[in-house]
């Protein structure tokens, strides 16, 4: 080590970001908090695509990467509306509670 | 660069030492872009944990941009400048704000958790998740990468002027498709999340609802009147002020409030 950066170096930092947002997902029970987990698991995932487009001379990680920041903003936009129309119909933003597909 | 020619293969950085690098005990050196590396790391993961754990919702926005501005700091170490500025443009710019946008819209007594896991999710959920980061961790470590090395070196990229013209350069001649059909997804996402933000009496007529609104800004000064026509029902007179049920302002404010509580009886 201590001999510049490495692709592990940057695969390691993904994955931790990843297990973390797992756990975010699988723990909590906010569904505003397992929205951002979601994010920071895309991130995490552009992160490894883009050391591995680096380290094979590529272009096609960083390109990737765009789509998928591009497909996250759709993600959130529609995400986000979901949970207002859930606070509005249904009084809570908890996932646990929500169990019925119509009342 | 004498430290540097004797990196190890598949180093990203053949980047000298440092002049006044700390030396470390195995006789390398420590570089800049590494002691950068692990500050953004160690903020980013830290911030990450903040994330998942916070008890507010607006903590855990807050710790997400400080993640994502360390993440793009990440990839500027990478090379990807431009993905920097997207990271930080596109993420912390416009996907955070609408987060907290939301965490402002929904009603503050409706973000509290009402039930915490159960013990034994809980343990599942830390058995699977270190059991995944242990699997990755493992490939990492052991693993080698086959991958055919592309052309695009950094000299190649700085031929062409730099990151950005050279990720243009791609995405609108060989990945012109991919690249039209996200823009498609977008503008689906976007009339998907005005028709979910749609109000309800736009969406299906409430039926059987008697308390008007009296309201400065609907063009008529109640919304009585547009829902009675709405339903077919001929129009109703002027609004009587003397009614109790029309001037009952905070009371039909707060039925207006909370669509839910009057439920809808249908066959």
């Amino acid at each position: 080590m201590g001999t510049g950066l490495t692709l592990e170096h940057f695969l390691t930092l993904s994955a931790l970001l990843f297990v973390i947002g797992l756990l975010g997902v699988l723990t909590r029970k906010n569904i505003l908090i397992i929205f951002m987990s979601i994010e920071l698991m895309l991130n995490a995932v552009n992160i490894s695509l883009i050391a591995f487009g680096t380290s094979l001379n590529s272009m096609a990680g960083q390109i990737f990467a765009i789509f998928v920041i591009a497909l996250a903003a759709a993600e959130a936009a529609i995400g986000l509306g979901l949970i207002l129309v859930l606070s509005r119909t249904s009084d809570t933003v908890d996932v646990t509670s929500v169990s019925s597909m119509r009342d | 660069m004498g430290a540097a020619t004797n990196a190890r293969q598949g180093a990203l950085y053949h980047q000298g030492c440092f002049q006044a690098a700390r030396r470390n005990s195995v006789g390398g050196c420590v570089t800049g872009a590494e002691i950068v590396f692990y500050f953004l790391s160690a903020v980013a993961v830290l911030m990450a944990i903040g994330v998942v754990f916070a008890r507010n919702p607006v903590h855990s926005a807050l710790f997400l941009v400080i993640t994502f501005l360390n993440v793009a700091g990440v990839f500027v170490l990478l090379g990807a400048e431009f993905l920097a500025a997207v990271q930080v443009i596109v993420y912390t710019g416009a996907i955070l704000v609408v987060f907290l946008f939301v965490v402002m819209l929904v009603r503050p007594e409706d973000l509290g958790e009402l039930s915490h896991s159960s013990r034994m999710q809980t343990i599942v959920s830390w058995i699977l998740g270190l059991g995944l980061f242990g699997e990755i961790a493992t490939v990492i470590a052991t693993g080698v990468v086959r991958g055919q090395q592309g052309l695009i070196t950094s000299q190649e990229v700085a031929q062409v002027g730099g990151n950005t013209q050279a990720i243009g350069r791609f995405l609108y001649s060989e990945y012109l498709l991919p690249f039209e059909i996200a823009s498609l997804v977008l503008l689906v996402a976007t009339i998907a999340a005005i028709v979910l933000g749609l109000p309800e009496r736009f969406a299906t007529p409430i039926i059987g609802r008697s308390l008007g609104t009296i309201s400065l800004g609907h063009p008529k000064g109640s919304d009585l009147i547009h829902q009675d026509e709405a339903l077919g029902i001929p129009a109703a007179g002027p609004i009587d002020l003397a009614q109790p049920e029309t001037v009952d302002v905070e009371h039909a404010a707060e039925k207006q409030r909370r669509p839910g509580v009057q439920t809808v009886v249908r066959d």
